[in-house]
């Protein structure tokens, strides 16, 4: 079965690498599911959960504000200002309020 | 007998020095890999922007973003030097200041105006001393620069360019290649040059278009140009410290031998002399 190569990277850290089956980003204008053989694509990014499903089930879930979203070829890279498993503190990122 | 003092004397000062810079020596060893971490942990994201704004880039698009206009004529050059705000650190900041100061040589030679922007209390105190203007300066980042001292450090360099008040931006730091090589670097970072190679944004679903994605992308690449610059230049500075720390513990011990040596020698010559001394006197005797 095809499965998708992510990479979840902020400034500061690399959160996530690896295998998934599909993939649940918050893009800027609401929720974008990317599944292997996705068109290439890049996505402005707004806030909120990502989620990674792994190939033999279960998932993460990240929180990610502000950033880029990029696929081409099974190979989503996901940029973002921040990246965490908790959701920013301060809830300040400009960003989203400028693209809404 | 004076000189045995004075020798003691210097051998407990060289031995408080060596002290010192042995633990300035294992400081710089631990900040060193935090610092090397952050610069490893930087980089990928610097590499997926890169990719990112270089396949994003057509020259339609320079008409519409003043951040990504290209003078035809090169008129008045910023440079942001990045230096340490600590010296004890061997040749780290001169080698940046040097570096700096040729580029601003070579651009003067062209006939292009310059104008310093720093960042580092060292770099600010050298040109202050020259008296050369320094359009904005900031001395408070810390040995782990964050994502906000870069923008505070580019956002008016950002504006000028943005202005047409400068035509090109370089940026000097020192590029960390391991702990003992961190060569001073300058790179070019703005006007943008864009991969012309690079995969062409026409293939891609740009969503919600290519204009919007880089005008919040650009910034934040900018940025983190800065911000990448930042975490090298202060690993670098850990590097150059924990080398000129080590030489001087080195060299301290080499002295103390030294001295060691001279003060057993005096002693001994000392007691030798007594020691006849004795001897003459009871030989007299008899």
């Amino acid at each position: 079965m095809a499965s998708l190569n992510v990479r979840v990277v902020s400034p500061d850290k690399t959160l996530f690498e690896g295998e998934a089956a599909s993939v649940v980003a918050p893009a800027w204008d609401g929720q974008v599911g990317i599944l292997p053989g996705h068109a290439p694509m890049l996505a402005l990014i707004g806030s909120g959960a990502l989620s990674v499903d792994r190939p033999g089930g279960g998932s993460d879930t990240f929180y990610v504000a502000g950033g880029v979203v990029k696929v081409e070829r099974d190979t989503v890279t996901l940029l973002t200002e921040y990246a965490g498993h908790e959701p920013p503190s301060d809830v300040t990122v400009d960003f989203v309020e400028d693209v809404e | 007998m004076a000189g045995d003092a004075d020798v003691k004397r210097r051998i407990k000062s060289v031995e408080n020095t060596r002290q010192i810079t042995r633990t300035m020596e294992l400081v710089a060893t631990s900040k060193l890999k935090k610092a090397t971490d952050r610069v490893h942990a930087a980089r990928p994201y610097a590499d997926a922007l890169e990719e990112i704004v270089g396949g994003l880039y057509s020259p339609a698009l320079s008409e519409k973003y003043p951040i990504l206009r290209r003078p035809d004529e090169v008129k008045r050059a910023a440079v942001v030097l990045l230096t340490a705000n600590r010296g004890l650190c061997g040749g780290f900041n001169s080698n940046l200041i040097k570096q700096a100061r040729n580029l601003m040589e070579d651009l003067r030679g062209q006939g292009i105006e310059t104008e310093l922007h720093i960042a580092g209390k060292k770099g600010v105190a050298y040109y202050r001393f020259r008296g050369e203007e320094i359009v904005t300066e900031k001395v408070d980042v810390s040995d782990s620069p964050t994502g906000d001292d870069a923008e505070e450090i580019i956002a008016p360099v950002r504006d000028r360019f943005e202005n047409g008040d400068v035509d090109a931006v370089y940026l000097v730091s020192s590029k960390f290649k391991s702990a003992m090589s961190t060569p001073p670097h300058t790179r070019h970072l703005l006007p943008i040059t864009g991969d012309e190679n690079a995969s062409s944004a026409d293939v891609y679903i740009l969503s919600p278009s290519g204009d919007m994605i880089l005008e919040r992308i650009l910034p934040a690449y900018i940025r983190n140009a800065v911000y990448t610059a930042l975490v090298e230049n202060a690993a670098a500075e850990q590097g150059a410290r924990r080398s000129a720390m080590k030489s001087a513990t080195d060299n301290a011990g080499d002295v103390l031998e030294h001295l060691t040596r001279t003060y057993n020698r005096a002693r001994q010559a000392q007691i030798t002399q007594e020691i006849a001394e004795i001897v003459g006197g009871s030989a007299a005797l008899e």
